[in-house]
């Protein structure tokens, strides 16, 4: 017992440094107070003694809902994560297959209202006016001449401290060079296949960008259907053009411009339900 | 034999009731359990030295868990968030490892 301080080692405590303090004075000085303070054996207080259970009780409460909690809610949050990660996978791949399927059905009603059209006179006008009409929304894939603009993030090793992801191509800069594909007479364009539409919105949410609500990935390849000779000179001399070059050498962000004999571009869906004609 | 029934009754109590801890609290809960460790094994060595005292005990419980907890609490609030709660661990980790030195020394003698 000769490590044990004495009832008045408190006193002491006041000169030892913190550190030494505690792994020294071991002991709740209380103990040896109280201890000190008993006159003869008179045996445990009851009041003290149903508190000191009650307290054991606490304790084990404590111990097996700490246990419970990082055994089995930690785990359990786990779990949910993936089981939300595969559920928006899943859900992806629907959303995909219910893509195709409306495309394919939209094809089907074209083609059979192009045959019914096709018997009168009226109708072959209209199914002519439709079919600009339809052009110009984008509710039909399309092919033909254009170009392609291709964005890409910095390579990894070149971005360095690239703290404000200045190399990460974002939402707006993908906006942008459609706008200035629109501006050089573009016809339609589509972003990693997602065509555009009069409805459809290039946004991120998170670190995902998403255009017409789907996840697109880099690198993004933006096609615009139109005559070459016109969209490529006027989109290489835009500003638009002319930033992004900038871009591509302070922060190595990938940025081509090609001309393409042909691109084809898929139908966006039309998704009008509530809007009518007014008249 | 009491100490360790009551443990034990608290112990099944905890797995059987199962209560929930409310998010808020639930930093809380493994501070609360280290602290209550260190009263505990104040407690037995205490018990070996033969100076142990039931309102001690139950005082420094009490006390230790809500310092420890009052620490994390202002910790999180200043914004130093777990540094604190590590300096309540790194000092009662430490009280701990003392005690159950002085207990195995009672126990073996070595």
């Amino acid at each position: 017992m000769s490590d044990q301080p004495r009832a008045g080692a408190h006193r002491e405590e006041l000169d030892t440094p913190l550190l030494v303090d505690v792994t020294t004075i071991t002991i709740d000085p209380a103990y040896l107070q109280a201890a000190a303070r008993r006159t003869g054996d008179r045996g445990p207080r009851r009041s003290s003694r149903v508190l000191f259970v009650a307290v054991l009780v606490t304790l084990g409460v404590l111990m097996s809902t700490a246990y419970r909690e990082t055994r089995v809610t930690a785990p359990a949050a786990k779990r949910a994560q993936s089981a939300l990660v595969d559920e928006a996978r899943r859900r992806t791949r629907r959303t995909d297959d219910l893509q195709r399927a409306e495309a394919a059905l939209r094809e089907a009603a074209a083609t059979a209202r192009a045959q019914r059209l096709r018997t009168t006179a009226a109708g072959r006008d209209l199914a002519e006016r439709l079919a600009g009409l339809e052009l110009a929304v984008g509710s039909v894939a399309v092919r033909g001449p254009g170009v392609e603009v291709e964005l890409r993030d910095a390579p990894e090793d070149e971005r360095g401290e690239d703290l404000a992801g200045e190399g990460t191509v974002r939402d707006r800069d993908i906006q942008e060079v459609v706008n200035a594909l629109w501006a050089a007479g573009a016809e339609a364009i589509a972003v990693n296949g997602q065509r555009l539409s009069s409805l459809t919105a290039i946004r991120e949410a998170g670190e995902a960008v998403l255009v017409d609500y789907r996840p697109v990935t880099p690198p993004y390849r933006i096609h615009a259907v139109g005559d070459p000779d016109r969209i490529e000179p006027e989109f290489t001399d835009s500003s638009t053009a002319a930033a992004f070059r900038t871009l591509a050498e302070l922060y190595g962000i990938g940025f081509d411009v090609r001309r393409r004999e042909s691109l084809s571009l898929p139908a966006a869906g039309p998704r009008l339900r509530y809007a009518e004609v007014a008249r | 034999m009491i100490p360790a029934v009551a443990l034990a009754i608290g112990v099944a109590l905890g797995l059987l009731v199962q209560p929930s801890v409310p998010i808020a609290l639930q930093p809380y809960l493994p501070i609360a359990v280290v602290a209550a460790l260190d009263a505990v094994f104040g407690g037995v060595r205490a018990m070996l030295d033969g100076i142990f005292d039931d309102r001690v005990f139950v005082v420094s419980f009490v006390s230790n868990a809500v310092v420890a907890a009052v620490m994390v609490f202002v910790g999180d609030q200043l914004g130093v968030g777990g540094q604190l709660s590590t300096a309540v661990i790194v000092v009662l980790g430490i009280r701990i490892f003392q005690n159950l030195a002085a207990i195995r020394r009672h126990l073996f003698r070595a």
